[in-house]
């Protein structure tokens, strides 16, 4: 309770879920977990627990729009789509109907555009990136961009953050104890001192 | 040693309601003092063990917290609108667990200063408001912060900030080493003239009352601490009230109501025991430290025909005056690395602007300090909130988490009677309780405030060198952690709802200690002060129990 920019915080993480419309219940998790890390370790990781093969490959195709493969891994090495499937079985399956008749309109809009493609994973890098731009104030578009900010940055146990991938691309190192220099600019520090005219 | 259970029918001389930052406190307190305690926590108890650097967990899942499932609340900015239910989190947002928000907080320790409790008498009053002085003043509550400070175990130094309040003992142990953060933001402000100083915190900088040092793993804020390096509850005050062999702590059970006699005095506490059982233990007194937005819940629920509307609420300010403080952000990327996500969340801060000025053209004043962003996946979704959301320009942002820092700039929040808690008409909880309402709009001046400190906070980053600053939209409140004011304490049964002794005015053997009792908000980080009103309050009800003037030792 003490902590006041907590509430900065937590309202970039409220608003965050608050694009899902959709309360999360702790103790699905812990279901999650278990699933995401037999998944992990079993013999076949690829198998889906929600989305069809085809909802998953659009789904995949989307995150991999929002946090693209460049020089370094981006959401699909990343396993966000596994993530997703795994957390609309579990703890987000309140939201999993919805999330799926959003999938389905945009499926739909994006068949109208591209009448000729198989379906939004088909298209070209350009051609996606044209009608994610149109989609981008759509409640399909602006939930991905939750989900896959999760997947790509949660814990590895919920089955997306493959290899701790999400971590590397922030620089973020996963380790338990760390001591000073934390980084460049306490390195030298020689310590507090109070200034001449704070000591007078 | 085995830990007392007493049966409900057992008279004990206190039921605590809440094992937070106060109901801890009071619980040792008591208990060390002699009487028999029942220390109610509608949570569970958590082994420190058990707590992961899960952010998915404790940020989006209420792995800690009270959650909008099982404990709904519905919020509105004005009372004439209808209020809506919350859907990702409660509106009060808190710990709902054995050690409350102390498990979670930041922890944050510095001192209100004098200011803090008779501003009302130095600026005057401010139109339209509640703007009080306190019944007590800095130098009543001195003893009691160095006593948190020395009993909790707070990190800091002594004499560092030109504007610290008297003290009469340094610090236990010396500040946390200084982060990236620090350094610059010291850098940025003494280039602009300012008082920059290592920030005081209840985390241990070394071994400490049995307790480690912290290990810097990062995982503070919104996290509980598993090597107890970070002072809570659950690891301090709790353990040590076990000890006397005098206090039960009773989990997983849920106070609905306080009961009164035909003279009007509290005979105990009616709640659900973990199994949903509706029990009732009996009590000379009761104490409640449930926090600023279950308090006045607990008071309102427990209306009777003697007290139709709720307990204690003869002045009609049971769950008025609430106040959130304001935080406003401004965050910064740098040429190097900081890797602000390793060690504690601050450390540097300065108070030049805690005090209002009337030349600014509203009230106000606070705290800037230097910090970490958030741990990755709040981080990465506000930089989709401040620039690029997604694609490669995106991508090439999120790469930028170890180069960036953020100043948060802490202030006040005025007491506005439009501002506050009552019992929601429809909606009910997972127990069929009237669930919270919080009616809230933050005042003009604690918005313009808000909007002053981050600019004061903007400068000390460009100062210190930053490639690029941005700036966070100041936008009105819809929910807090800081749960302030909700039964203030006066000297006017009619103008406030408890004493100067946390007696409520109404019922002699109820008192209220949590931060409902703070009668304006300081200028952010409450624990600390209300640690000090818990020891000081704790010390007052045990002298008027040895009187026989509410209860006597078992």
């Amino acid at each position: 309770m003490d902590e006041l920019s907590r509430r900065s915080f937590l309202r970039a993480a409220s608003a965050a879920l608050g694009g899902l419309g959709l309360t999360l219940e702790w103790p699905a998790i812990v279901a999650a977990a278990d699933d995401a890390h037999h998944a992990k370790h079993g013999t076949d990781e690829r198998q889906l627990s929600y989305l069809t093969r085809a909802e998953q490959a659009v789904v995949e195709a989307v995150a991999a729009q929002i946090i693209p493969t460049d020089s370094t891994p981006g959401a699909r090495e990343a396993g966000v789509a596994f993530f997703i499937d795994r957390a609309l079985a579990s703890f987000l399956s309140r939201m999993a109907p919805s999330f799926r008749a959003e999938l389905t309109q945009f499926q739909d809009a994006c068949r109208t555009s591209h009448p000729a493609a198989e379906s939004f994973a088909a298209l070209t890098s350009e051609q996606q990136i044209a009608f994610l731009t149109s989609m981008e104030k759509t409640p399909f578009f602006r939930d991905m961009r939750m989900l896959t900010v999760l997947g790509m940055f949660a814990m590895p146990e919920y089955g997306g953050n493959r290899d701790g991938l999400g971590w590397k691309l922030l620089g973020f190192e996963d380790r338990h104890v760390f001591e000073p220099p934390f980084g460049y600019y306490d390195r030298d520090y020689p310590g507090f001192t109070l200034p001449p005219e704070s000591a007078a | 040693m085995s830990l007392p259970k007493f049966k409900t029918s057992q008279l004990v001389d206190f039921a605590i309601v809440g094992s937070g930052a106060a109901g801890g406190v009071m619980a040792r307190e008591l208990s060390q003092a002699g009487f028999s305690v029942v220390l109610f926590e509608q949570g569970r108890r958590l082994a420190p063990a058990s707590f992961e650097h899960d952010e998915l967990k404790y940020w989006f899942l209420s792995g800690l917290t009270n959650d909008a499932v099982k404990n709904p609340q519905t919020f509105r900015d004005d009372a004439s609108k209808r209020a809506e239910r919350t859907t990702v989190r409660p509106a009060l947002y808190y710990a709902r667990t054995v050690g409350g928000s102390s498990l979670h907080y930041t922890a944050n320790y510095w001192r209100f200063h004098e200011v803090d409790f008779d501003e009302r008498s130095r600026l005057g009053p401010i139109a339209g408001t509640g703007f009080a002085d306190w019944p007590i003043s800095y130098a009543d509550l001195e003893p009691y912060y160095t006593k948190v400070e020395w009993e909790i175990g707070v990190s800091g130094l002594a004499g560092a900030s030109p504007f610290d309040p008297p003290r009469t003992k340094p610090y236990p142990m010396p500040p946390l080493p200084t982060k990236s953060s620090g350094v610059l933001f010291e850098r940025g402000a003494r280039k602009l003239g300012l008082h920059p100083f290592p920030a005081p915190m209840a985390i241990n900088s070394q071994p400490y009352r049995g307790r480690p040092a912290c290990v810097h793993c990062g995982f503070c804020h919104g996290f509980a601490c598993e090597v107890m390096a970070k002072a809570s509850s659950l690891t301090t005050v709790i353990p040590e009230a076990e000890a006397t062999g005098r206090c039960e702590l009773r989990s997983e059970s849920y106070v609905t109501s306080i009961d009164t006699d035909k003279r009007g005095r509290a005979t105990g506490v009616r709640y659900f025991d973990a199994e949903r059982r509706e029990q009732f233990q009996k009590a000379r007194a009761v104490i409640v430290c449930a926090n600023g937005g279950e308090t006045p819940r607990l008071l309102l629920m427990s209306a009777s025909s003697r007290f139709p509307n709720g307990l204690a609420n003869s002045s009609g300010l049971v769950g008025k005056y609430l106040m959130f403080n304001y935080s406003a952000r401004a965050s910064a990327v740098f040429e190097h690395e900081l890797n602000e996500y390793k060690s504690v969340q601050v450390s540097r801060i300065m108070h030049d602007f805690y005090d209002s000025d009337p030349k600014r053209g509203f009230y106000g004043g606070g705290g800037i300090d230097a910090r970490i962003g958030p741990q990755p996946i709040v981080w990465a979704q506000r930089t989709a909130d401040e620039g690029p959301s997604w694609g490669s320009a995106y991508k090439a942002r999120l790469a930028e988490f170890p180069r960036t820092m953020t100043i948060s700039a802490h202030g006040t929040s005025l007491p506005l009677e439009s501002n506050n808690v009552t019992l929601d008409p429809e909606l009910k909880d997972d127990w069929g309780m009237p669930a919270i309402r919080v009616t809230y709009k933050d005042h003009p001046d604690d918005l313009a405030n808000a909007r002053f400190l981050q600019e004061r906070g903007a400068e000390i980053l460009e100062a210190a060198g930053a490639l690029r600053v941005t700036k966070a939209p100041v936008n009105p409140q819809t929910w807090s952690m800081h749960l302030l004011g909700t039964c203030r304490m006066g000297n006017d049964p009619a103008t406030s709802v408890i004493d100067r002794y946390h007696r409520s005015h109404d019922v002699p053997n109820l008192f209220l200690c949590d931060g409902s009792s703070l009668v304006t908000s300081g200028r952010g980080q409450p624990t600390m002060t209300i640690q000090a009103l818990a020891f000081r309050a704790a010390e007052h009800i045990a002298a008027f129990a040895r009187r026989g003037e509410i209860a006597s030792p078992s």
